[in-house]
């Protein structure tokens, strides 16, 4: 295990672990119920490390990517039914991330929205064109560290440690109302949904093929997707401190992404905004590119076509027509002018109900040792693996009922 | 799936008055605070020139958009958020927060109702 790639990978985990939907619900989250949410990213963040773990393993040792084993367990029709719906789902989520980049262009420049959005899509489109995979991975993952000066602005505002701590055990806030308990448990469900999305375990088994990993790199994969992940959700996590400690008092349950980016700005002023801006940036750059070139390996995958940036582009031509169609599509659909939070909504419901058919393939293969030999899961992985089975097949019926009733929380 | 829904869909798509206007009432309440939030950074030169300009059109575009959402633009609180957008950009942050206040009031009775 070579050092300095491993601890490139870990960074780059941690930097391209938010996304806009995160930005979004950790605000929300923080100002609505204090530090209680907390534990839910904490839970979300486990299940996504067992999860982002298996599809590693899996690509290393059965050199599976998700669709292709999808098609061959769930057989033709389902496996179409769940590309279908994945598809969709990744598509507003792209949508979302190309509308977030616009937005915070805007705030850093002052330039028009749809201009940032029609610049970013293209500046996005020229680096996924020239870059290897593991430089577009890296160079987003890199640059969106600099959200750790959320972490550093919870340090400097001094919040109260004890329930910040207390934050992490699982719990209902006492005296809710009916109302404000449905829009407790959609907050839960979304959490879920945004630390969860599908399209990160599609991007990251994708990449341990494109990287060409063997059982030799299992050891990286799990420190990756453990310590990686791990670190990432204290970004979130940082922003939910903040939201309760600076937003709940003054009665802000930020609406626009751009308020999250205030957070840096009252303890740091200038230069604490623009870092945020700068973090907030990158690491929704990432989620964009990771979207895009999640439904490219999908579709690419499911239908057997040649796929992956290892290659160039004009070697695997439908992989590259097909992210290059789905960044374009993405980017019409912000230009309708549908509004972000809007866009946010529906990939956070759309993804959640897809989350059990992605991971259910991928666990029966992961736990078949005909495949797997030594390396199918142990108790710990198969015993997790299931839980959160659970939890999200729970949280996929209750998303559209709670999405309708709260109106979006 | 349809037919599970729909009881949902029915609950969700008959709501009026202001059991309907909650969720706008609640927008408003917070895109005012965050207004007034952003005009006291301003105030203290922790904000960039661009970023105050370009929040205070997405929040006063977003308030538009939560007013017209209204089923009952002419109650109490649609004139809250009618008195909101008649402020110009640089309103005071106090009076602001006022606002934003009152339009918290208005949406704890409805709760409690």
């Amino acid at each position: 295990m070579n050092p300095l790639e491993l601890t490139l990978g870990i960074m780059t985990a941690v930097g391209g672990f938010v996304d806009i939907s995160q930005l979004v619900f950790s605000g929300q989250a923080g100002s609505k119920f204090g530090y209680v949410l907390i534990s839910a990213f904490a839970i979300s963040t486990i299940g996504i490390m067992v999860f982002s773990e298996m599809c590693g393993r899996v690509a290393a040792v059965a050199h599976q990517p998700v669709f292709s084993l999808m098609r061959h367990r769930l057989g033709l029709k389902l496996g179409l039914f769940t590309l279908i719906f994945s598809f969709l789902s990744t598509l507003i989520t792209c949508a979302a991330e190309i509308g977030g980049l616009g937005m915070i262009l805007n705030h850093l420049t002052g330039a028009p929205y749809a201009v940032m959005c029609i610049a970013s899509t293209l500046v996005l489109m020229a680096s996924m064109w020239v870059l290897p995979f593991k430089w577009i991975e890296r160079t987003y993952g890199l640059l969106g560290l600099f959200m750790v000066v959320f972490v550093v602005a919870v340090v400097a505002i001094h919040p109260p440690w004890p329930k910040v701590i207390g934050g992490f055990v699982p719990q209902v806030p006492q005296g809710l109302s009916t109302k404000e308990m449905l829009s407790f448990s959609y907050f839960v469900v979304a959490i879920l949904s945004a630390v969860m999305f599908p399209y990160e375990a599609y991007f990251y088994s994708s990449g341990g093929i494109e990287e060409g990993w063997g059982a030799k790199d299992l050891l990286t994969n799990r420190v990756t997707s453990i310590v990686g992940m791990g670190l990432g959700t204290l970004l979130s996590i940082a922003i939910v401190a903040l939201a309760a400690q600076l937003f709940a008092p003054a009665n802000v349950a930020p609406q626009i992404p751009g308020s999250v980016a205030l957070q840096a700005a009252i303890p740091f002023g200038k230069p604490g905004l623009l870092l945020a801006l700068l973090g907030m940036l990158f690491a929704v750059a990432g989620a964009a590119v990771e979207t895009c070139m999640a439904n490219a390996y999908s579709v690419s995958q499911f239908f057997g076509w040649e796929w992956g940036r290892h290659s160039k582009p004009w070697d695997a031509p439908r992989f590259t027509i097909a992210w290059i169609a789905v960044m374009l599509v993405a980017l019409l659909i912000v230009l309708t002018g549908v509004e972000v939070m809007s866009l946010v909504e529906y990939s956070i419901v759309f993804s959640i109900v897809v989350l059990p058919l992605s991971y259910f393939p991928l666990m029966l293969l992961a736990n078949d040792k005909s495949y797997m030999g030594q390396y199918a899961n142990k108790w710990l992985a198969k015993g997790l693996g299931w839980l959160f089975f659970g939890f999200v097949t729970i949280a996929a019926i209750a998303a559209i009922p709670l999405y309708l009733l709260t109106s979006g929380g | 799936m349809r037919r599970a829904l729909l009881p949902f869909l029915l609950i969700a798509a008959c709501s009026k008055g202001p059991e309907a206007d909650l969720q706008y009432i609640s927008q408003a309440r917070s895109l005012t605070a965050e207004w007034a939030l952003v005009n006291e950074q301003a105030e203290r030169g922790h904000l960039t020139a661009a970023y105050v300009d370009t929040m205070h059109q997405d929040l006063r575009q977003q308030l538009q958009s939560t007013a017209a959402s209204l089923t009952n633009p002419r109650s109490a609180y649609g004139r809250q958020i009618q008195a909101v957008l008649r402020e110009p950009d640089d309103a005071p942050p106090h009076e602001l927060r006022a606002y934003a206040s009152k339009l918290k009031q208005i949406e704890d009775s409805l709760e409690s109702a």
